[in-house]
């Protein structure tokens, strides 16, 4: 492993790396929301043209899209098998019949509807939070929106710390775990033959300076977050103020105009019944 | 009729390149076609300001990075010609990773020193030879070897540490930046103990530093490294005469040197030369005619 990406944030110049992260996180969920009403072919391919236009817009090279996608390919070709199968449509429609198969072209039709929505549910998620959001700001937008819970004495700062702090981390334990790993491969240990056991053993000489690193880093960061004066988040003040530009309300409406299409064409099917 | 002998390098750099996650926006170059050899019973020292390769290279040398071009010999054979084969290199190329006390997790010194030499596969006799003789070039003695390491001082731990690679008995040993963050006389005791299981095995000895008073002390032959390249290479003369070039790719020469330099320009009778506070002390008193 060459290098460490945390997440999966790409740094590009675009309308949607710019849009307020909070209105990211509800431009994602009313997508998901969208791909879930979809019924009808008109549905369907409009809401596989705006995963286009979405991946287009935010000038993240396909290449970065689709290695995300070929993480779950099992999954849709997994779904899209048993719709094939299991779908069971109209006599008239049936395609192919042996033994105990019976394969009907609704069950094709639902094979790659299914897919469609996948592949866009994963795009319109990937391309609104991770592949724009960096982890800091995609906290800070989560605790923005939780903040009504406040009232509700839901320690909603604290959790939003902890997930910060966490995401902090991640990258640094990585590296930490390499070097270790380097370092007591250089004294002959060995972490890739042998039995399964004899690998859980081997393991032994990293996890214990990696917990003992943990530990001394964990305790050198409550010293440092002391020293400033951090006391949680009662009256505490955000050195970056999330604000709505007009962008923001834009693309809300866009989503707002989008969510409307798609019903509206599930109701006018234009007369065809698939 | 004599075969022809050719004096062989214990390691020998050929045209290695490296590059830090390629095909992503976060590519660094790390190494640009670096050649270089590396001589048994001697210590190189190589120089560069951080983010310069030096840490890419080290790992190279014992198979922890595979070089994206170019080879790496260990007496003369491509250390990465069977990939299987690579754990014996590294109980040929010994490398002390930075801050090589975190490595520690034994319940003892002792114990820990033995991970190496154990994973090798030596009978105990053995293995305790070397833990005691290891720890001897370091300086732990007894009372140190039977604690647990985590119990010891800094200095103590990187001592242990530094030990722990020593008792593989390598043919080459390689320390990043072995005496980082370290008290005049942890640095010493650290130093020493490199000299010493230098003389003991002849082994060649790479030590990688910032501290130009160390490498000008401990080293015989200096590399500098810069933005990806080989800068020079010589004795430590033949590079800290070029003290300019080096301030210009951010790195120094001796505080002593410097010292010496400007009193030769002003008029002194010393050598320029000087890159050590005893040597210093010596043609001072050698100048004024005293005696110590």
């Amino acid at each position: 492993m060459k290098g460490i990406v945390l997440g999966q944030y790409y740094p590009a110049d675009s309308v949607i790396h710019r849009l307020d992260p909070r209105i990211k996180i509800i431009l994602a969920l009313i997508y998901i929301v969208c791909s879930f009403l979809c019924r009808n072919i008109f549905s369907f391919v409009l809401l596989f043209m705006s995963s286009i236009v979405l991946i287009l817009v935010s000038r993240i090279p396909l290449k970065i899209v689709f290695r995300s996608l070929r993480a779950i390919i099992f999954i849709m070709l997994f779904t899209a098998v048993l719709n094939v199968f299991w779908t069971k449509g109209e006599p008239e429609n049936l395609l192919v019949s042996w033994k105990f198969i019976n394969i009907y072209t609704e069950g094709i039709y639902n094979a790659v509807f299914i897919v469609v929505r996948i592949v866009s549910m994963i795009i319109g998620s990937s391309i609104f939070m991770t592949y724009t959001t960096t982890p800091i700001q995609l906290t800070d937008g989560i605790e923005r929106l939780l903040s009504p819970l406040k009232k509700l004495h839901v320690p909603v700062h604290e959790f939003a710390m902890m997930m910060t702090i966490a995401l902090r981390f991640i990258p640094i334990i990585v590296e930490e775990t390499q070097k270790i790993m380097s370092a007591q491969k250089a004294r002959g240990a060995d972490f890739s033959s042998g039995s399964l056991m004899k690998r859980a053993k081997a393991l032994v000489p990293v996890l214990i300076p990696l917990f003992i690193s943990a530990f001394r880093r964990a305790g050198d960061l409550a010293t440092a977050m002391t020293c400033r004066c951090y006391r949680g988040g009662k009256g505490r003040t955000k050195m970056t103020v999330l604000k709505c530009r007009a962008r923001d309300y834009v693309m809300l409406a866009v989503s707002a105009a989008f969510t409307a299409a798609v019903v509206v064409i599930n109701i006018y099917s234009f007369g065809y019944t698939m | 009729m004599t075969p022809v002998r050719i004096k062989m390098s214990k390691i020998t750099v050929e045209n290695v390149s490296y590059v830090y996650s390629a095909g992503t926006p976060f590519e660094v170059k790390a190494l640009d076609d670096i050649n270089l050899s590396i001589e048994e019973n001697r210590i190189t020292g190589i120089i560069g300001h951080t983010g310069s390769g030096k840490s890419t290279l080290v790992q190279m040398f014992n198979g922890l990075v595979r070089p994206d071009e170019g080879r790496i010999l260990l007496d003369g054979a491509d250390i990465w010609e069977n990939p299987k084969e690579i754990g014996k290199v590294r109980f040929k190329v010994g490398l002390v990773m930075q801050y090589p006390e975190y490595q520690l997790f034994e319940e003892t010194v002792k114990a820990d020193i033995a991970f190496g030499p154990k994973n090798m596969g030596l009978d105990e006799d053995e293995i305790k030879n070397r833990v005691s003789e290891c720890a001897g070039f370091v300086g732990l003695g007894q009372n140190e070897l039977d604690k647990s390491p985590f119990d010891l001082s800094g200095g103590q731990k990187r001592r242990a540490a530094i030990a722990g690679v020593m008792a593989m008995k390598p043919e080459v040993l390689v320390l990043d930046e072995p005496a980082a963050g370290l008290d005049p006389a942890g640095r010493a005791s650290i130093f020493d103990g490199i000299v010493k299981y230098k003389n003991s095995t002849g082994a060649a000895v790479i030590i990688v530093s910032h501290s130009m008073e160390d490498m000008a002390k401990y080293c015989d032959y200096l590399i500098v490294m810069a933005d990806a390249k080989v800068f020079m290479t010589g004795d430590r003369d033949t590079v800290f005469s070029n003290s300019s070039q080096l301030e210009n790719i951010g790195l120094d020469i001796p505080q002593i040197t410097k010292v010496m330099t400007l009193l030769c320009e002003a008029g002194v009778n010393v050598s320029k030369s000087i890159y050590t506070v005893e040597d210093a002390e010596r043609a001072l008193l050698k100048l004024f005619g005293g005696v110590r």
